[in-house]
């Protein structure tokens, strides 16, 4: 099939999410060193343990080169050309909605996510982050009554020194990798989530996060706990105003699941994919990884990636637990010039551990889509079991998509199976669809959310519905 | 490992053995440009991706030197325990790397097939090797083809003229012998078939005895139009042989070819298929069935490179883990921008039969093409506990029901194989390994 004129229209057309919002914000010069790092933590006012978690990290940091195997090309990134602090300026914390800065106010509001009305319709405990710095915080009592911590890192700092201290780079250490590392060291702010022994969170926990200010790499860091026997559904959704410079995001997301606890993480990512030419685009370098360290315990993982320049994630579980579960699915999409590298990791250690992984790519234009996933069963992993599943999605002549899956078994109890396809939305679908009435837009609408809805089923309803229009969005005119 | 690149290797570039000068430039130069390559590349480590799962630390370790250009003294008769009883074919013995005509049995060879022995060829025929020698392997990065290009001294040449159909297979037997030090052979084999000819080859690695050696042979292999060209490789080299096997094939438009890989032998063996499109419509088929029992090693790497629209692929690879036994799989079916219509289909088996046995694998597709119809799969699994009852509820033992099921995951491969003769003689060893495995 060749490029369409609709192919084209919609690899022209303009971010809808993009601009920015003039706030005043206190933002370092750009440049990093260990005053950057000192200045970071002071200005957070940070106890000793976690600069000097910082300083080890920035100096484990220096030693490193930038990885290279990702099958991403993007030119270098002068890490010292950026600014790694960026703080809106905050008139002593606002205490209710009232306060948050209308400007801020009307950035969500634009990216149709009112705050108000998410509290008022769907119950949802929103963590805004705007930029690097938590300014809005609800739904706090109500959690806490449940003896939920869900606030802010950098908050979680102060108040509960101990759980951060024990459980800050456990999952993700800082030698983890190059970006790890980078993150370890400067990272500014993000999200801190405890659910107590037998705790059912109450609510879905959500946070979008949304950069902002100019030249700015996000560091955030989550870090989720569920103790024994708790439950928690967290929900990770952004997106980006255009600018012109390519912007930094490297993220660690650590997870900890005990006995029979239960996390599941979901993402919806559009940030800024860059203009036709692939200028300017956000590059998305995350490191997430889960932990099933308790018995019978799952962690399982959701993703919708449609934005970024360049994304470059693989959410992963160590399944260290007996009977514990690792659950991966993932839409990608990329069109225009976006390029994404992206699966999962399994680590089976444990006995009767069980994991799922099911990827779905979809490229268009020029996009250029990775499937890259390791499933490792250990020696020890009596009975581990795994089932993979990636299919990519072909839309257009110059597309490309990629799978690497990387097995290793060492443990003759294992049962694993990997299977692959790639395809295009054939003709015959098409015909079909149009001699029904549908036009070629919906068409294509339809059979991508076909293809995706194994993943789609995965999301909590909100995120369902969101995901579904984004999708849609983004392949619009996509074939002809 | 060693730091200084190149210098593990050192000793198979030794001058005493095949480096000194051939006397024809183009091939010196050719020579001269592979030992720059080694030495400039340097040893693979852990860190490259097609060296992840496969250690050169032991190979490094047993300091092989080039086997030596003295005749090994063989009668046909201490050749006669290692054929193929009943199989008829035009044959080529090599012994340790070198072509020996007198175990050789090249009689009566038909109109339009030209085989020799590669060194003869180069001295009294260069022409005819100039543009196919390195022609396929030549854009190849791999240190061992390098080094096979860089110690180049023998190995057989197999032509066939447009349009010649030769019935009788021909049949490649490399047998090692042990020497009193380990010894490294580094045979380089030409086939080519020009267009619209039909053959079917059958290359054999055999040993006498269970030496302590190293083969390292390259394979170039150009199919022309419409050439149609059966490939059997068996490898049952000695159990404490190192085996490397590169394989460089051409294929020409509506050209087709099939490969049957059997590995059962050596104690670390590494092969290489790589498979480059020269002609739209042309169509690839490779099997493959491994065994690996106590501290073996097999490693097989596939590059296919779809880089012409209309071609397909078939790769089909089973494997059989038993004991300490470990298997490595590194398939990759590159499909170019612009190749459209492309069919391929790669699939890896792997059936792991004890504690400590591993399998790494890494079957990847990378496509550029949206009009493509591509898939693959891998499983690793064991018998299934219902099939083992289902035969030991009809009285037969449980070892033998275990036998007879492996052997049935097998079959789909070693029915690949023809004459009867070869499939009979291959299944026979394939059982008697799993006879002695020690599967629980």
């Amino acid at each position: 099939m060749s490029a369409s004129p609709a192919v084209e229209a919609i690899v022209e057309s303009e971010y809808e999410h993009g601009f920015i919002t003039e706030i005043e914000s206190d933002t370092f010069l750009p440049g990093l060193d260990e005053g950057v790092v000192r200045a970071i933590s002071a200005r957070k006012g940070e106890p000793e343990f976690l600069l000097e978690y910082r300083l080890k990290a920035f100096r484990h940091w220096q030693t490193l080169a930038t990885p290279r195997w990702a099958h991403v090309h993007y030119p270098e990134i002068d890490y010292q050309a950026i600014s790694y602090f960026s703080a809106p300026k905050s008139k002593d914390g606002p205490k209710s909605l009232d306060e948050i800065d209308p400007a801020l106010r009307e950035t969500y509001n634009k990216l149709g996510i009112p705050i108000e009305e998410q509290m008022a319709l769907s119950g949802i405990a929103v963590d805004a982050v705007f930029d690097s710095v938590s300014v809005a915080t609800t739904f706090r009592t109500k959690l806490a009554e449940a003896g939920v911590i869900f606030c802010a890192i950098s908050e979680a700092v102060h108040d509960y020194p101990d759980l951060i201290k024990q459980h800050l780079g456990s999952v993700v250490p800082h030698t983890d990798n190059f970006y790890a590392a980078l993150n370890a060291a400067v990272f500014s702010d993000g999200t801190f989530v405890y659910v107590p022994k037998g705790v059912r969170c109450p609510m879905e926990l959500s946070t979008y996060f949304r950069i902002n200010a100019r030249n700015t790499g996000q560091f955030e860091r989550t870090l989720i706990v569920a103790e024994a026997g708790s439950h928690v559904s967290y929900l990770e959704g952004c997106t980006a105003p255009m600018r012109d410079e390519n912007q930094l995001h490297a993220a660690v997301v650590e997870l900890i699941a005990m006995d029979d606890a239960e996390i599941k993480y979901s993402t919806v990512q559009n940030w800024y994919p860059g203009d036709a030419q692939g200028r300017g685009g956000i590059y998305n370098f995350v490191t997430k990884r889960g932990d099933c360290r308790g018995a019978r315990s799952k962690i399982s993982w959701t993703q919708v990636e449609t934005g970024s320049a360049i994304t470059w994630k693989y959410p992963s579980c160590l399944l260290r637990g007996d009977d514990s579960v690792g659950e991966f699915y993932s839409v990608a999409v990329t069109k225009g010039r976006q390029q994404a590298d992206t699966g999962t990791k399994m680590i089976h250690l444990g006995r009767n551990t069980r994991s799922t992984i099911v990827s779905k790519g979809i490229s268009a234009g020029e996009g250029q889509q990775t499937y890259r996933g390791l499933v490792r069963i250990a020696a020890k992993a009596q009975g581990a079991r795994n089932h993979t599943q990636c299919d990519s999605l072909l839309i257009g002549d110059r597309c490309g998509a990629h799978t690497f899956p990387y097995i290793e078994v060492k443990n003759p109890s294992a049962q694993m199976e990997h299977e692959a396809t790639t395809s295009k939305i054939s003709d015959d679908q098409l015909f079909y669809c149009r001699s029904r009435g549908l036009t070629t837009e919906d068409s294509v609408s339809m059979i991508v959310n076909g293809f995706c809805k194994q993943v789609f089923n995965q999301l909590p309803m909100e995120f369902a519905v969101e995901a579904q229009k984004l999708l849609s969005i983004s392949l619009e005119g996509a074939v002809g | 490992m060693n730091a200084t690149p190149g210098n593990g290797f050192a000793p198979w570039l030794a001058d005493d053995g095949p480096a000194a000068d051939t006397g024809l430039a183009w091939l010196d130069s050719r020579r001269a440009q592979a030992r720059a390559q080694v030495r400039d590349q340097g040893i693979p480590t852990n860190k490259q991706e097609a060296w992840r799962y496969t250690s050169l630390t032991r190979l490094l370790e047993q300091g092989f030197t080039p086997t030596a250009k003295a005749a090994t003294p063989l009668e046909p008769r201490d050749l006669e325990p290692l054929l193929v009883p009943g199989l008829e074919a035009y044959r080529v013995v090599l012994v340790n790397g070198r072509f020996v005509p007198g175990l050789s049995d090249l009689q009566h060879l038909p109109a339009g097939l030209r085989v020799g022995g590669l060194a003869q060829i180069l001295k009294s025929d260069p022409d005819a090797l100039k543009d196919r020698l390195n022609g396929v392997a030549g854009e190849a990065q791999h240190l061992f083809a390098a080094l096979n290009t860089a110690g180049l001294d023998d190995g057989v040449v197999v032509l066939l003229e447009r349009g010649a159909q030769v019935e009788r297979p021909i049949e490649l037997i490399h047998l090692s012998v042990g020497m009193d030090e380990p010894r490294v052979a580094q045979p380089r084999h030409v086939v080519a078939l020009e267009a619209g000819a039909q053959a079917s080859l059958i290359e054999r690695y055999v040993s006498l005895g269970e030496a302590l050696y190293c083969t390292n042979s390259v394979l170039e292999l150009s199919l022309g139009r419409d050439a149609v060209l059966k490939h059997q490789r068996i490898q049952t080299e000695s159990a404490n042989a190192f085996h490397i096997a590169g394989l460089y094939l051409s294929l020409g438009a509506g050209s087709r070819y099939q490969c049957v890989n059997v590995g059962l032998g050596a104690s670390w063996a590494r092969t290489d298929l790589n498979v480059r499109f020269a002609g739209e419509h042309a169509e690839c088929d490779l099997q493959g069935l491994y065994l690996a029992g106590d501290r073996q090693l097999m490693d097989f790497h596939l590059d296919v490179d779809h880089r012409l629209p209309q071609c397909s692929s078939r790769e089909n690879f089973k494997g059989i883990l038993y004991g300490k036994g470990r298997a490595v799989f590194d398939g990759r079916v590159y499909v170019a921008k612009d190749a459209q219509r492309t069919d391929a289909a790669m699939s890896n088996r792997n059936l792991l039969l004890s504690e400590g046995a591993e399998i790494d694998t890494k079957p990847q597709l990378e496509i550029n093409a949206d009009d493509v119809k591509c898939s693959h799969g891998t499983t690793v699994g064991q018998i299934e506990p219902e099939q083992l009852f289902y035969l030991r509820s009809r009285g037969i033992s449980a070892p033998l029901a275990r036998r007879m099921l492996c052997l049935g995951f097998a079959g789909e491969i070693l029915d690949c194989l023809t004459p009867e003769a070869l499939r009979d003689q291959v299944a026979e060893q394939v059982g008697s390994r799993l006879e002695q495995a020690p599967i629980d």
